[in-house]
């Protein structure tokens, strides 16, 4: 195409470079602009016309927000890795097995509750905040990762994004296992998963960032200071220092992203695959 | 000489003899419940019985610090429909649904039609536009509070070379809404823009060169090709995209607690309050059950009319 109209391809390029430009600064200016800030004085961001790079670099702001007595930034990240990971890890083994009973094995009631189950995506999850919140009170459970990693465990997407997975492994695999004397477990464990890590992988990243991300069920369940989370905490450092200490408030929020940050990098090309394979939904 | 072959594929039988005879097909029941059982467990306890739960509380004054709980039918729901407040954040909730969807929609589209060209480097543009998408609101909530500042925020600085004077963003009830939907289309355009590129490519390239020869235009392709044929990708796109900021909390709750005034409380904020300010169990349920079923119209609503007229 581009030989026989060599000016309309270059016409269509030049557009699309504009725009592509023109949304990346969009998205990188703000960044740019909040880490560059972070590294300035309370004066110098107080100051008009505003300062973009900073003259004389400080890492003080990050030593401030890390090191305050009333701001607990290490222990929110480890709270927020912890319980992200438990949950994550408490949805592949809760569903992985789910979604290959409803993929391979044929029993009564299959299709009706599989239905079921999908009719529940389409509720809120504000539905069944209120009543889950009185059962971990119940339970004692308030203020603990049992809170942050058990409810909303029973990931029904996950379970159908895994069992559309599953069922384009072809049954041919699995018969030669039989033929061997492999049971459901061993078929399930040793061909089925190995062969989905794919979807696995694509599933488990989600549902991390999903519940790192998270911010109404933590704040609802945790209350002490040492169990909150680190979305929590960015908004327990925005209302206490928001006002007077602002480049340390950027510092906070530039740190809360560095984690993300580094598992972008390392799985930009998965998490891009996986999104359009997941919908985006993996997460609550 | 009979004992050997006495049931044929009695050899892959393994099971132990204190076990009683089942058939195949039984076995294949029992391992299924068994393998759906971990997930029937916490879907029943955290799912089912949540949400039947908050169904009957809502027809109970049920608050969480006294001890009697009366039975008042649908007493929560009628007073949930005379409450100015909830109306006035369900106003606020849809217009900042709208502009976001729209806002999202468009840019999304726009990166994702730019994308699909062969244009130099677009593996790192789209790593670089979806980046947002991957904070966290509170990340997202502190860095444009920041922007937006009316005193010091380089967006109205921005604004001043091209003589605009500084605007009150997140204190002008004019414009909180907007600006807090600006923030969110930043955040969040990295997801829809993936669903268009991954629904541009799935559009055959021989109905643009058919149609190029025909003599089309760019714009022609555009609005009786492309547009069209990604009906069902902006469906989906606008579906998740009101399900997902129909529920904003935290852009808000960071950034303005709801205000001024009341310019930026939505109905997710107004539930947190019942239930965990005024501790108004049962009322919230019912905000809870009403805020599905209002999600539910919706999007029966948005399906009836993008499906419209699918068939090309």
């Amino acid at each position: 195409m581009a030989s026989i109209h060599p000016t309309r391809a270059w016409h269509s390029n030049f557009r699309a470079n504009l725009v592509l430009v023109a949304l990346s600064l969009f998205v990188f200016m703000p960044m740019l602009v909040v880490f560059s800030q972070s590294l300035m004085t309370n004066q110098e961001v107080t100051r008009w016309p505003p300062q973009i790079i900073p003259v004389n670099p400080t890492l003080f702001n990050y030593n401030d927000v890390l090191t305050r007595q009333d701001l607990r930034l290490d222990l929110w990240l480890r709270n927020s890795m912890v319980a992200a990971t438990g949950h994550t890890l408490a949805v592949l083994v809760i569903c992985a097995p789910a979604a290959y009973a409803f993929a391979r094995l044929r029993f009564r009631g299959s299709n009706a509750l599989f239905a079921l189950l999908l009719v529940t995506i389409m509720i809120p999850s504000q539905v069944t905040l209120i009543p889950n919140y009185l059962l971990m009170r119940d339970l004692r459970w308030l203020d603990s990762f049992n809170a942050l990693v058990f409810p909303g465990a029973a990931n029904v997407f996950g379970v159908f994004l895994l069992r559309q997975f599953f069922m384009q492994i072809p049954h041919e695999l699995e018969e030669a296992a039989v033929m061997d004397g492999a049971g459901y477990l061993r078929r399930f464990t040793r061909i089925v998963l190995p062969l989905s890590s794919n979807a696995l992988t694509a599933l488990a990243i989600f549902v991390f960032l999903g519940h790192y991300n998270d911010l109404f069920w933590p704040f609802i369940v945790t209350n002490s200071l040492e169990t909150r989370t680190l979305p929590v905490g960015l908004t327990i450092l925005n209302s206490a220092y928001g006002m007077q200490y602002r480049p340390m408030v950027l510092a906070g929020a530039v740190l809360s992203t560095i984690p993300i940050l580094i598992v972008y990098i390392i799985f930009q090309r998965r998490i891009i695959q996986g999104v359009t394979l997941t919908g985006g939904m993996g997460g609550r | 000489m009979t004992g050997a072959s006495a049931t044929p594929g009695a050899g892959l039988d393994r099971r132990p003899s204190w076990l009683p005879e089942i058939n195949l097909k039984r076995q294949e029941e029992i391992a299924a419940w068994l393998f759906l059982a971990p997930f029937l467990a916490f879907f029943a306890i955290f799912v089912g019985r949540a949400m039947l739960a908050a169904v009957q509380m809502s027809f109970y004054d049920w608050h969480a610090l006294r001890p009697s709980r009366p039975f008042v039918a649908f007493g929560n729901y009628e007073e949930l429909l005379r409450d100015d407040v909830f109306w006035f954040a369900l106003r606020n909730t849809v217009i900042f649904t709208a502009m976001t969807v729209a806002g999202t929609t468009v840019v999304a589209l726009a990166a994702a039609l730019a994308l699909t060209q062969p244009v130099r480097r677009a593996n790192f543009f789209r790593v670089l536009l979806y980046m947002p998408s991957l904070f966290s609101v509170g990340a997202v909530g502190l860095i444009w509070v920041w922007l937006l500042n009316s005193q010091f925020g380089v967006i109205n600085y921005g604004l001043s070379f091209f003589g605009i004077r500084p605007v009150n963003w997140l204190g002008d009830p004019a414009l909180v809404l907007p600006a807090l939907s600006l923030t969110t289309i930043w955040w969040a355009f990295g997801f829809p823009m993936l669903i268009f590129i991954a629904g541009l490519q799935g559009i055959p390239e021989h109905l643009y060169e058919a149609a190029r020869i025909d003599g089309a235009n760019g714009r022609q392709l555009f609005f009786n090709i492309t547009l069209p044929l990604l009906r069902p990708t902006i469906l989906f796109v606008t579906v998740t995209g009101v399900i997902g900021h129909f529920q904003v909390y935290g852009q808000p709750f960071i950034m303005t607690n709801g205000g001024p005034g009341r310019s930026s409380y939505t109905v997710i904020f107004y539930f947190y309050h019942t239930a965990w300010a005024s501790f108004r169990m049962g009322y919230g349920a019912a905000v809870a059950v009403a805020l599905a079923v209002i999600m539910a119209i919706v999007t029966v609503v948005q399906f009836l009319v993008i499906s419209r007229r699918v068939e090309y």
